[in-house]
């Protein structure tokens, strides 16, 4: 999460190359972590580790969002984020199945991210010269959303799962649906954040503390359904760490909002220059 | 066929209903999808306004989120709790509407403080007595269509082989796609130009010209949802009712592995009786009230 939380505070514009770095290898760090530690201590209360690693990765989805949107892709949008999580739940799948038949379960979440992002770049060049979008950055902003959309179906998958085997994301996350959720919220984490703060006066760490609030409600969500599938402590942890860093990060976008908007007012008539 | 069985898709349709319904409403009291683009504009083109701005994303994605959400919650409560059915998917209804409320207000807000050089406000009163009300159709619609799922997985027989969260993401962005094409058009089409005749179409230049201001003040939001109440919602629920209903009836008459031609026939028969209904009710339309008067004869494209 403190990955992901280097996007706030400043102004001024963030580097997307930085991002990268942050997203990427704060979900695999985060992924890896959890993996390491559960299966090294025996235990699954680690669980929470890949949950926000997967925040990290969505909120440099939501930057990548954000990029190929500027260009005037108003309605798009939402179409983008889906698109994101689709490309990714292909990478995702591809990676951990074929980890399992090569006998190396823990390189599956590189095999993915490597897959997606190569399956992202070929679907932005399509995209861009078969159907002529003509965006500059589109090739770069898939293979980005691509990338972001496979570490968070992965790193939310792991806080149901607690494990790397493709059997058990089977057992546990097709078989249950709980896959519909880590899909849909995934989905909602990427699109959302640029989509809610559509407009010209758009700001950078706005758009993105909102991303960091919405990946944290994800992370509750996957929470509630880790009561079903691991030890109702590792649940718990992921519960109360989803709902704190949500807490923290509604107040930090509210007080963003203060300062960006012409006005907040308790009530009142429309602005004086507008009766 | 069973008396059962039957029984049950009888529920399913009403359910259905009550949710496309809500539904509608939901997506109209904060103004999302296709009606949002006018909102936005408005404020862009000179008329900053008090009308609830919820940008969730289109109806089928944000819909599909809440029938998930509340059906995974009730799905845990049920198999890992065993709690009666009922109970756990109100209660994932309501985790459900909590995160309708997140994803409203912070869609109000960010929509509205991107707005700044056009000086419209965020109004903190609208914020506090709409968001209540968005949720609780919210509610309604996560509670109606999870039980559907819940019907479809749990009690009719055959079983549905997909996990009931599943189920209730696909349902959930049907009724999101039915709301969208059915109730938005209502709101969009009608009570955002009311000062128009209606049918004429949307010129270009009354892009962003919505009516703000009500029979007594300023227009909010709840008023919208007043005047959709009376036709969009229930021609909504109607649409998915129906859609509910009918599909589920077929499959429900003649089985599904043993009848299935008489199951996709009478498929077909539906989409071919709805398709000519459609054809009157449109030309009945044009013949009553057309042609209207800003129509100047068709425009080459």
């Amino acid at each position: 999460m403190t990955v992901g939380g280097g996007a706030g505070g400043a102004p001024s514009a963030i580097d997307p190359k930085k991002l990268r770095i942050y997203g990427l290898g704060g979900a695999l760090v985060g992924i890896y972590l959890a993996a390491i530690l559960n299966s090294v201590l025996g235990t699954d209360i680690f669980s929470i580790l890949a949950a926000a690693g997967a925040v990290a990765a969505a909120v440099m989805g939501a930057n990548a969002v954000r990029r190929v949107c500027g260009y005037g892709i108003g309605t798009g949008v939402p179409s983008i984020g889906m698109l994101a999580l689709g490309m990714g739940i292909v990478g995702a799948s591809f990676g951990l199945s074929t980890a399992e038949q090569l006998g190396v379960s823990m390189a599956g979440v590189i095999i993915a991210l490597i897959y997606a992002m190569v399956f992202g770049y070929i679907v932005g060049a399509i995209a861009n010269k078969v159907m002529g979008f003509n965006i500059p950055i589109m090739e770069e902003g898939l293979t980005d959303l691509s990338g972001a959309g496979a570490m968070a179906i992965i790193g939310w998958s792991y806080a149901i799962s607690g494990s790397l085997a493709y059997a058990d994301m089977v057992a546990k996350v097709f078989n249950t649906g709980y896959l519909a959720i880590v899909f849909i919220c995934g989905g909602l984490a990427i699109l959302h954040p640029f989509n809610a703060n559509l407009g010209p006066d758009e700001k950078q760490d706005r758009t993105l503390v909102d991303g960091l609030m919405v990946g944290s409600l994800a992370v509750v969500a996957v929470g509630l359904c880790s009561l079903a599938t691991l030890s109702t402590i590792a649940a718990i942890i992921t519960i109360i760490v989803g709902v704190a860093a949500w807490y923290y990060f509604y107040v930090w976008y509210y007080r963003l909002v203060k300062r960006d908007a012409a006005a907040v007012v308790g009530t009142g008539l429309l602005p004086p220059s507008a009766l | 066929m069973d008396a059962l069985s039957m029984g049950l898709v009888a529920a399913m349709g009403a359910l259905a209903t009550v949710a496309g319904a809500s539904e509608d409403i939901e997506s109209d009291v904060g103004s999302q999808s296709n009606p949002n683009s006018q909102v936005q504009l408005a404020a862009q083109v000179g008329n900053p306004h008090r009308i609830y701005n919820k940008a969730i994303s289109g109806e089928p994605p944000a819909n599909a989120l809440w029938a998930t959400t509340a059906a995974v919650v009730a799905y845990t409560l049920i198999t890992k709790f065993a709690m009666p059915a009922l109970f756990a998917i109100a209660i994932g209804a309501s985790v459900a509407a909590l995160f309708n409320g997140v994803f409203s207000t912070s869609a109000y807000f960010g929509r509205n403080a991107s707005q700044r050089r056009f000086n419209q406000w965020i109004y903190l009163d609208i914020v506090r007595y709409t968001t209540t009300s968005i949720m609780a159709h919210a509610w309604i619609t996560a509670f109606c269509i999870t039980c559907i799922a819940y019907i479809q997985t749990q009690l009719l027989t055959p079983h549905h082989p997909f996990p009931m969260p599943v189920i209730a993401l696909i349902w959930g962005l049907t009724v999101g796609a039915i709301g969208s094409s059915v109730g938005d058009i209502h709101y969009g089409g009608e009570r955002e130009f009311q000062w128009r005749l209606f049918g004429q179409g949307l010129n270009t230049m009354l892009s962003g010209q919505i009516v703000r201001k009500a029979e007594a003040g300023l227009r909010n939001s709840i008023d919208n949802a007043w005047f959709c109440t009376k036709l969009g919602g229930p021609l909504t629920g109607l649409g998915f009712g129906l859609t509910v209903f009918l599909d589920n009836w077929r499959t429900t008459v003649f089985d599904p592995v043993t009848q299935a031609g008489l199951a996709i026939g009478m498929g077909l028969l539906f989409v071919i009786l709805m398709n000519l209904y459609n054809f009157y009710v449109e030309t009945s339309i044009r013949k009553k009230y057309g042609p209207y008067p800003g129509y100047k004869g068709d425009i080459a494209a």
